[in-house]
Formats: C-alpha cells, structure tokens, sequence
C-alpha cells in the first residue's frame, strides 16, 4: 500500500523544471508528423520532441492565450490564426539567421496578407476548400461556379463545412466579395443567400467532408482538396472542382509562441522542418500538399500533378487566404446562429 | 414465461450496448486507412499499433489518470454524500446545489475557468492539474449516486448504532460502508468511464509535457482517425472482457 | 476533541473543501466574468455591465435552449425507460451472476465515445451494415434514411447516457426489501399496485438521481448530435462554445452558462418541491 503511495506521488508531484534545455515541446495537430522525422531530429541534435495536440485552431488559441509561460515552444496555427496571435503579441519574431532553409520554401506561399514578409510564421502544409462532387450522380462538366450549389436538383444531398468562416467564404465569393468581408450589409446579404441554400443541406460536416461523400449521403458539397486526394483511394467518382469564383486557402504554419520555453530548440526545429527530405517525408506521411518547393519537386508524378492537391498557377491566383476578420468575427457568428437555428 | 422475457430484455441491451463494439473490432482489420467501407482484410494497424510508443505511451497515461482520479472522487464522493445526509453544517445547502451545477458545467466553461484559477494560483499545468480537474468532474457522480442510496435508509439504524455505543467513524465503517457498497462501486465505475472520455476538460487542465489518449484521438479528426485507434479499443475491449470474465470465474468458484 | 467529532471534522471537512475550492471559486470567476466586457485584444476588460445578459435574451438563445431542453428531456425518458427493466431484473439475479454482468454492461464505455460514434455511423448510413442487411432480407426494398435524423441522434445520446442511469438505479434498486413485495401480493394487491405503490415511491432516489446525471450533461452535449444528425441545428453546448472559442467573447459565453444554471436550479427547486410534496402524501395515505 506503502509502495502504492510512493509511486502515485512520484507521478503526480511536479517535479519543476526539468533538462528544459534539450527538449522541445511541439503543439500541433495528431499526426501531423512522420513519427521517424521526430526521431530523426533527435539523433542529430540531441533534442528530445514532447509533442502534445489540440483538436481546433480555436481551442488551441484560447489555451495559449491563458498560458503566460512555461508553455509551448512551437505550435501550428492555420492561416488567420497567426495574424490573430501576432497582432496580440502572442508570438515571438523569428530570427531568420537561424532558418537558413526557409529559402527551399513555395515563394508563392510566403508574403501572404496574413503574415507580410513572414516575420512569424513558416508555411508547412497548405490546401484548398473547393466543390466536391460525386460523378456517378453528378457531371462534373455542369459544375463550374459555387452557385451550383444552390441547384434545387441537389436539394437535401449537399453537405456545407461545420466553419462559420469557410461556409460565409463560400457565399460571399458567390456574390462577388471577399472571403474576408468585414462590411455588415455584404454579410447580411451572404447570411440571406446562405438562407436559401439551408433547406438543401443535409449534413455541416468539417472534421471529416469525404465520409458522407463515400457512405453516398451527399453528392456534391464544399470538401478539402486533400479529402478528395484520400477518398480518391477508395472511389475515383469523388471529383475535385475549382468554381471560377475562386477557391478559399489555407496554410498550416509554425510559429513560436509568447510561452516558449526554449527559443533556440524552436528555431532548430523549425529550420530542421524546412530541409527538403525532411519535408518530403513529412508531406508523404500526411497526404497533404508541402510548402517545401524543394521537396515537392523530390515527389513521385501521381501525387505531384494531382490537381486536388497541388493547384494550377490560375486556381492559385484566383482563389483567397483567409484573413483574421476582426471584430466582424461577431456579425459572422450572430449570422451563423441564426442561420443553425432557421 | 416471465424469466424468459426478463433475459430476452437482458440480451436486447447486452446487444445494443455490444453492436457498435463488435463492428469496431471488425473494421480493425479493415485494410482501408481512411473509410468506414469495407476493403479487406489485415492485420497491419495492430502491427502499427504496437510501435506506436507515444500512443502506447498517452494511453498508459489516461488509465493512470482514470484509475486514480476514479478512486479519490469515490473516496471523496461517499464520505461527501454520507456528510451531506448525516450532519448539519453550515453552508450544506448551497454546497448541495454546486454538486449540480458542476454537473452542468459545459466542459469548455469548466476547462477554461479550471485553467485560469491553475494559473492564477500558480499551478502549473501537467499531470497532477489533470487529475484535479477529473477528480473534481467525477465527484458530483459519486456524491449523486451515494446519496440516493443513502437517503432511502432507515435513520432509525445510526440511532441504534449510536446506542449500542458506536462511535461515528466504527458506525460508517461497520455500518454505512457495507451497505453503501453498491452504490460506492456504481459511482467508482462511473468516474472512471468518464475520466477515460474526457477531451475538452483535459485539453485545457493538462501541459505541453502529459497527453492522453482521447486528446490524441480527437485530433485525429482532421486528418482522418487512424484504423490503428480501432486496434487499440479492440484490444482494451477483448483485454477487459478478458479480465472480468477471469476474474468472475475465479470469484464464482472461491465463493463455492 | 473526540474520536467521533474528529471523524465527522474529516468527512465534511475534506469533501467540502475540495468543492469550495475546485468548483466554487472557478464558477466565481464565470460569474465575474459573465458582468466584464469582451477585450479584443486581450481576454476581458475590467469594465462592470449588464450588456451580456441583456445579449442573452434573444430569439436565438431561447430557440437554442428549446432544442437543447427537447433533446435532454426526451433523452431522459428513453434512457429511463430502457434503464429501469434491465436494472430491476439484474437486482433479482443471483449475487456472483449480477456483479458480473453490471460490469459487462459498463466495458463497451470505455472505447472512446466518438469511435463509438463513428461505429454507430458504419452502422446507420445509406450503405451501411443496418441498411444492407435489411436489403438483403427483403424487408426493405429501399435503404432507410436513418442518418442525419432525430431517431440517430437520440439512439446516439441514448447509448451514450444509459450507464448514467442504469447504475444509480442498480444501486438504489438494490436494497429493495422484498418481503415488503411479498407482503403486500399476500395482501391481494396485484402486480400493478405494487409496483406503482411500492416498488416505485421506494426507488424514487434512484429515479431522481438517474434522470439528472443523465439529463444535466445531456443538455451541454453537442458533437454526438453533430456527428449522427448532421448538424443542422445548434444546441446549447454549441453556443457557449462559439462564444468561447469563435468570438473570444468569453464574458457572453460566461453569461449563457450562468443563465443556463439559474434555469436549472429553479428547474429543480421546482422538481423537488412538488416530488416532495407528492413523495409525503402518499406516506399519509400509507399510515
């Protein structure tokens, strides 16, 4: 019982700061890294990785937000989460002396609005939300625009993301605005579009958009290009389609919070990420387009020239990063619950 | 006739609550990595399951958490809900209702507040906040459960105790203790099914240097929940159905 | 001090000090909170206002507490009703037999509940198990919708909550005195009567007990909804955490939980009184 007793204590007892100079703690997504990348850095810098995860963007912003130190040392907030951090000091600058292969990187990934010159943050994966259609019951020839989504043909087969951002990207691109609107009568006038389109939805669904595609619940919706690639694996029929109003991006980025422990061991990590066979390992574990021109180029041509996955220089352009909207984040959210509750 | 449709309810629920596991244990071996669709048949995610060490490693680390915040809320919990029956006290009524509100919390309300008075009090966030968070959701189970048990009881069985000369702790001990027990089971395994669920609580209550399992598994969504996770529920669940049966057996033939 | 005054010290002492300290002060800081107004570039500013509550107060928040108290009442009674028959026959299974079989009933709860979801999901969709073996028997000519409906999202809270019923009305069930049943069958009273006049008013605490751990966290639950009825509707839990983790307006989101909590209390003020009430008159009629 004694023994007992000891080892719970042993366990419990904070045991304060221990070897913080040899250890890393990474804040990111499950998964989101091959598991021999860690163990790679490891036996070349003697840095142990404590990687812990968060299940939203949003969770793990509130978390940091409270956590004045002994914190994190590199998290993986998408895009306009790291403008949000950054304009709240939540983060540290990088030093770039340090990262000396962020120059392997998509420079048509970097200067983006959500970070200019990226004094913060290092794209790491990127991606698109754009139309998903099923071609067994949809010809992917007659759906060229986000409107197409408002066919009654489709009515109680369309899924729509469970993201109040990306389901008000959607309609305000439709009506020729920015995904990133902050004007309240173009939202209210995208809440109204979106009215129309409720009755068609069947399912809000952003944690896992290719499942009710492949269990045939829906045949045409907003998906992720890289669901698309995954779901492509078990039916061809999932077709990926950039409307020409534009797709909405994303970029997973690595950053250094306010917290860190250790800003040197973050640094390392970082540049170490940005090393070509490094990323090419990490950008074949998760499936997911790589921010590293270098590693791309290393990728075998299937994955390469897959348009879901890595988008033509026109889609690019066409399309929009999301941005933090500020304070117009409450008209968007007052939209949404009124939309939810119709 | 009535024993036969009392098992065949039984056996209804037994397969209700059973369904979703079976069919749990048999996609482990589905050969898809992203699908709810049958591809084929494979062995590999308990092959990937196996080398998994921070998997292995966070897993280990919630049934630490829940077998030990499981016993203290048990602990805490009977002797709270035998205080709330028994004695007069000043503040009883209104430490009765936060036992209820707490159960109401939203967990991200309960997660942040937990995480700012850590903070505040300058705790820092790890294994041991973890498992005062869970200790402290699991309570209003316990107490609720114990109570119920509690308040159907004759008084008139202290009063008699008390007579005989029992002092208050030989009378909890040798009384309420032996009686209580099912109720004092039913809340510990309450606790921990909840201890080992918890996702929003836990994010906010543990640091960067303790993860568990369900923090591991909800993150997963995003990039698709690996068939390994399958495996490992398969596994827990054939393990402690394993355990119990054994133990019955052997229970069942002591007994004889 | 003596032996007996010092055990008492212990057991309200220690119980009730872990409550005023990790539920009492967190909740003041949601109620301190739910008067402080939302700081954008921080978490709150230190200026006192009623504005949150009077945000609350909207078509909106009531719609979403309506579905929100619909779904947790009704899940309750369902659970109640399948609950109370299986807890009543394991009570009257033989000791070694029953023990065995209350922990089997719990072990599928410790999969995690969203893999249990997922499952339920394999099961229920256009293509999935339930479907294509009802096709294959030719019961049904065409698959069943049972996805992204009410009835999936109720069988999904259901499954999720029984065991919150199940075993507080197991251990109330438990002491049920049989020779009281006994007695009152030889005094000619039927099996209706009995139950209604006896079995039922006894386990009263185990039914009171069982309905608020499942009805409470029922009303704050959110992703089972989601997940198996497609999230077209919002739901409290939903609410609060849009607040939170949406808007970073923790003091608006602060003020639904604590209007959420004066509902219940008068709820179950409410509840208890009229039990009460109920509860002593049939005592009289018994004396």
């Amino acid at each position: 019982m004694k023994k007992v007793l000891v080892l719970f204590l042993a366990f419990f007892l904070p045991l304060g700061a221990f070897a913080a100079d040899r250890e890393v703690y990474v804040f990111n997504w499950s998964q989101y890294i091959d598991p021999a990348v860690l163990e790679l850095f490891q036996k070349e810098t003697g840095i142990t990785v404590k990687y812990s995860t968060f299940e939203s963007n949003e969770a793990m912003f509130a978390k940091l937000k409270i956590l004045k130190k002994d914190g994190y040392d590199v998290a993986f907030p998408s895009t306009y989460f790291v403008e949000r951090m950054r304009r709240l000091g939540m983060l540290k600058p990088l030093d770039r002396a340090k990262l000396p292969n962020m120059k392997n990187l998509n420079q048509d990934l970097l200067d983006k609005p959500y970070d200019p010159s990226n004094a913060y943050s290092v794209p790491y994966m990127w991606g698109s939300s754009a139309i998903g259609v099923n071609a067994k019951v949809v010809d992917p020839a007659t759906v060229t625009s986000w409107d197409d989504l408002w066919n009654p043909a489709y009515k109680g087969k369309v899924l729509l993301m469970d993201d109040v951002r990306d389901v008000f990207a959607m309609s305000l691109r439709s009506l020729g605005y920015s995904a990133n609107e902050t004007d309240p009568a173009r939202l209210k006038e995208a809440y109204e579009k979106l009215l129309k389109l409720k009755p068609s939805v069947k399912v809000f669904n952003s944690d896992s958009p290719k499942q009710p595609f492949l269990n045939n619940e829906v045949v045409i919706g907003q998906i992720w290009g890289g669901e698309v690639y995954q779901a492509n694996e078990e039916n061809p029929d999932i077709k990926y389609i950039y409307p020409k109003e534009g797709a909405t991006f994303w970029a997973d980025n690595m950053v250094i919070p306010a917290s860190t422990r250790n800003i040197d061991n973050a640094h390392a990590f970082i540049d170490f990420m940005c090393r070509p066979d490094v990323a090419k390992m990490n950008c074949e574990y998760v499936g997911y387009a790589t921010a590293n021109a270098k590693a791309q180029e290393m990728l075998d041509e299937k994955t390469r020239n897959h348009k879901a996955v890595y988008p033509d220089k026109a889609d690019l352009d066409r399309g929009e990063f999301q941005t933090d909207v500020g304070d117009a984040i409450m008209t968007y959210e007052k939209y949404w619950e009124m939309l939810k509750t119709q | 006739m009535k024993k036969i449709f009392q098992s065949a309810y039984l056996a209804f629920i037994f397969l209700f609550l059973y369904i979703p596991i079976i069919v749990l244990v048999v996609y482990s071996f589905n050969t898809s990595r992203f699908s709810t669709n049958w591809q084929g048949f494979t062995l590999d995610w308990y092959r990937v399951l196996f080398t998994d060490g921070p998997l292995m490693e966070a897993f280990a680390n919630s049934l630490i958490i829940a077998l030990s915040s499981s016993t203290i809320a048990t602990v805490l919990g009977t002797l709270g809900a035998f205080a709330f029956y028994r004695y007069r006290f000043l503040g009883r009524q209104v430490m009765y209702s936060f036992v209820y509100v707490l159960m109401m919390s939203p967990d991200i309300v309960m997660g942040i507040s937990l995480l700012m008075f850590f903070i505040t009090i300058g705790l820092s966030v790890g294994a041991t906040t973890l498992l005062l968070a869970h200790v402290t959701f699991c309570l209003p189970f316990v107490i609720v459960t114990v109570y119920a048990r509690i308040s159907g009881f004759d008084r008139h069985i202290i009063d008699v105790a008390k007579d005989l000369g029992a002092s208050e702790l030989q009378m909890f001990r040798h009384i309420m203790l032996p009686m209580l027990m099912p109720a004092i089971i039913a809340g510990w395994l309450l606790s921990f099914t909840l201890s080992l669920d918890d996702v929003i609580v836990s994010f906010f209550t543990t640091g960067p240097s303790f993860e568990i399992l369900p923090l591991k598994i909800y993150s997963m969504v995003r990039l698709g929940i690996k068939p390994e996770i399958n495996a490992l529920s398969a596994v827990m669940f054939l393990v402690s159905l394993l355990t119990v049966t054994i133990a019955h057996f052997f229970f069942a033939k002591e007994n004889k | 001090m003596t032996r007996g005054s010092r055990f008492r010290n212990f057991a309200i002492g220690s119980p009730m000090l872990w409550i005023a300290v990790f539920v009492v002060v967190p909740y003041l800081i949601v109620v301190l909170f739910s008067f402080l107004t939302r700081d954008p570039e921080g978490i709150v500013k230190w200026t006192l206002t009623l504005e949150n509550y009077r945000e609350i107060f909207s078509p909106v928040f009531l719609r979403v507490c309506r579905n929100s108290f619909v779904l947790a009442l009704g899940t309750t009674a369902l659970t109640l009703l399948l609950a109370y028959p299986f807890a009543y026959i394991l009570t009257r299974i033989d000791e070694n037999i029953r023990r065995f079989l209350l922990v089997l009933m719990i072990i599928p709860f410790w999969t995690s509940s969203l893999i249990r979801t997922y499952a339920l999901i394999i099961l229920f969709k256009a293509n999935g198990l339930l479907n294509t073996f009802l096709l294959s028997t030719g019961l049904i000519s065409e698959p069943l919708s049972i996805l992204y409906t009410e009835t999936a999202v109720f069988i999904g809270l259901v499954y999720t909550l029984l065991p919150f019923m199940i075993l507080p009305l197991y251990a109330s069930l438990l002491k049920l005195d049989r020779r009281l049943m006994e007695a009152a069958r030889d005094l000619g009273a039927t099996s209706r009567h009995v139950f209604f006049h006896i079995v039922l008013p006894l386990t009263l605490p185990g039914i009171i007990a069982g309905s608020t751990m499942v009805f409470l966290p029922a009303l704050g639950l959110f992703y089972i909804p989601d997940l198996l009825g497609g999230a077209r509707s919002m739901l409290i839990g939903n609410f609060i955490k849009n607040q939170f983790l949406t808007t970073s307006h923790w003091p608006l989101g602060s003020a639904a939980s604590v209007v959420l909590t004066l509902l219940m209390v008068v709820l179950l003020v409410w509840f208890f009184i009229s039990t009460r009430r109920a509860h002593s008159g049939d005592m009289e009629t018994v004396r």
